[in-house]
């Protein structure tokens, strides 16, 4: 699969003044951030500080109020979420969202849907270009499934995948979407230490991939292991970025919000 | 051959077959009822892209048979030859859904069934007013199926015709189902915002099969209109659209051979009891036993009596 190319350093995505109202309700408010191509990044927060509006907004689930969004230099605040998707960048849900009763291959090759482009036609008469493209589909999402180990259970239907497969397998399907940034809700949610532990190598793997990774999390000892840098939220303000120890140390993040100590 | 393959044999050539036997005998209404089934399965696999693949409920689907047996009519009525006939009725079709598609697809579940109920109505009632286009409640005669010089008539040929039809429905659904477009109707129905965020351009493949589903109703109700040779608002009514749903919830939803089981039960059963409690007091009972049957399956087969199987890859570690 096509990854990326470009080392550190150069500017992937850059946030301005992003805001977003509801109503009188400022969920974000003027926030900016810039991410290098081949960072990790977490963002965390206490509970709604506008960590999934944020978000929601870089991916055109919500369009912004104010403020701008550039993706490898372009404009994309706004754009509906398929563009945005094409444009590269891909997400996972906080409450996993899977195509439930489609097999885990089938899921992954729904990923690979901006990137193909067989219609009606093809299909309907069978034409090489169907089987060309079918097989193209079929061979890059078995190499995610074996990529995140869900191989061998690429027949199982999504909704029968263990807790802990089904948050791989929607980074498996996000990965399908050849994004130059991946965007994580919370993806050690509900996860036991040793399965935290393989996520974590997991998005190792993906940054090395030369896929940037945007964060949330909320288990503070997964942030400090993996993250390049930091960014704190808190009602829907930026209070602080940097590198993780020095944000833990930063007295307005303390008085905000502690976190949660890892068990 | 396997015991399963032999039994598909058997039945194909007993569709094939048998109604050719049947002749001008005892049993030869059981032709025109299959005829009837067949247009039901075409109808069926036609909503099943709406409903089957995306999940959106429709509940006026028989507008659109009805907009093509009204356009078989009114080409008829102007001597329009058959090659014409068929790609303007089906354009016709597919233009009003899609025009329905473009202004109502944002809704979602109850509101978009509600809406979808609704225009099927208006359909019937536009029909029935629209004297000078239609004929209004008086109908209209329809001439048989014509080809250049060659007529079809008779309850046989319109019977192979329509089985014809349905072959070719099986074939086109099972191959699109089974292709990138498939795929993302069924994410769509399985999670419209995570296909959204998967990179799917949602309205888009929501309007796409939405139009699909009026192909196949316009060519069904053409079949229907030269068949019979006579065409009514009467025979596209709301409870026609219900039938057509209820096939689907009965077979399974997304699953054609469900939808085909579905149609020939919902379909057939109603035309079979008619000829067998004709005369009984019971024959006013029998979509009694109909609500019955649904409100069983419903209960403990929620899924239907034949689901779709998700297709099995073959999975091997060196995959590329």
């Amino acid at each position: 699969m096509k990854t990326a190319g470009g080392g550190k350093g150069a500017p992937l995505l850059e946030v301005r003044q992003l805001s977003q109202h509801f109503g009188g309700l400022k969920a974000l408010d003027g926030v900016d951030l810039d991410l290098s191509q081949g960072e990790i990044v977490s963002v965390i927060g206490p509970n709604g500080a506008g960590k999934t509006t944020f978000f929601n907004v870089m991916t055109g689930v919500y369009p912004g109020t104010e403020g701008a969004i550039l993706f490898n230099g372009e404009a994309v605040r706004g754009l509906p979420s398929h563009e945005v998707i094409r444009r590269g960048i891909a997400r996972t849900f906080q409450n996993i969202r899977l195509f439930s009763n489609m097999t885990a291959l089938e899921n992954v090759m729904v990923g690979r849907h901006c990137r193909t482009r067989n219609g009606l036609l093809a299909p309907l008469l069978r034409l090489p270009a169907y089987y060309e493209e079918e097989r193209r589909i079929e061979a890059a999402a078995k190499d995610l499934l074996g990529f995140v180990g869900l191989l061998s259970f690429g027949n199982h239907l999504a909704k029968n995948l263990p807790y802990g497969d089904q948050r791989r397998l929607e980074i498996a399907r996000a990965l399908a979407t050849e994004p130059k940034l991946i965007i994580l809700d919370e993806p050690t949610a509900g996860m036991n230490p040793a399965e935290c532990e393989r996520l974590v190598e997991l998005i190792r793997r993906i940054r090395d991939r030369g896929v940037t990774v945007l964060l949330i999390e909320h288990q503070m000892r997964v942030v400090m292991g993996i993250s390049d840098r930091v960014v704190v939220l808190d009602y829907g303000v930026k209070i602080a970025e940097g590198k993780p120890l020095e944000v833990t140390k930063n007295p307005r993040v303390i008085e905000a919000y502690l976190g949660k100590e890892c068990d | 051959m396997t015991p399963v393959s032999a039994a598909k044999w058997a039945g194909l050539a007993a569709i094939l077959v048998v109604p050719a036997l049947l002749g001008s005998g005892n049993y030869a209404y059981l032709v025109q009822a299959g005829g009837m089934i067949g247009l039901y399965m075409i109808l069926a696999l036609g909503l099943n892209f709406t409903m089957g693949y995306v999940g959106l409920f429709d509940l006026g689907y028989i507008a659109f048979f009805a907009a093509g047996a009204y356009g078989a009519a009114i080409c008829g009525a102007y001597n329009v030859p058959l090659l014409i006939e068929l790609p303007l009725t089906v354009a016709f079709a597919v233009l009003l859904r899609l025009g329905l598609g473009v202004s109502i697809l944002r809704l979602r579940g109850d509101y978009l069934a509600i809406v979808t109920m609704g225009f099927g109505e208006i359909t019937r009632l536009v029909i029935n007013n629209l004297d000078s286009i239609t004929n209004g409640p008086k109908g209209m005669e329809v001439p048989p199926l014509q080809l250049f010089s060659w007529t079809l008539s008779g309850n046989l040929g319109y019977y192979y015709l329509i089985a014809a039809c349905v072959a070719l429905g099986v074939i086109g659904s099972r191959r699109l189902e089974d292709s990138r477009v498939g795929r993302a109707w069924v994410a769509i129905r399985e999670d419209e915002t995570a296909a959204r965020l998967s990179g799917i351009s949602v309205n888009e493949h929501k309007l796409l099969a939405f139009t699909i589903s009026a192909g196949f109703a316009a060519v069904a109700g053409m079949i229907f209109a030269h068949w019979i040779q006579f065409v009514t608002p009467e025979s596209f009514v709301f409870w026609e659209s219900i039938l057509i749903v209820s096939m689907i919830v009965l077979g399974g939803m997304g699953s054609i051979y469900g939808v085909l089981l579905g149609a020939l039960i919902l379909g057939g059963v109603p035309q079979i009891l008619q000829v067998f409690l004709a005369g009984s007091k019971w024959i006013d009972y029998r979509y009694f036993f109909f609500g019955v049957v649904l409100v069983v399956v419903v209960l403990f087969r929620p899924e239907g009596l034949w689901p779709h199987k998700r297709r099995q890859a073959e999975l091997h570690e060196e995959a590329a």
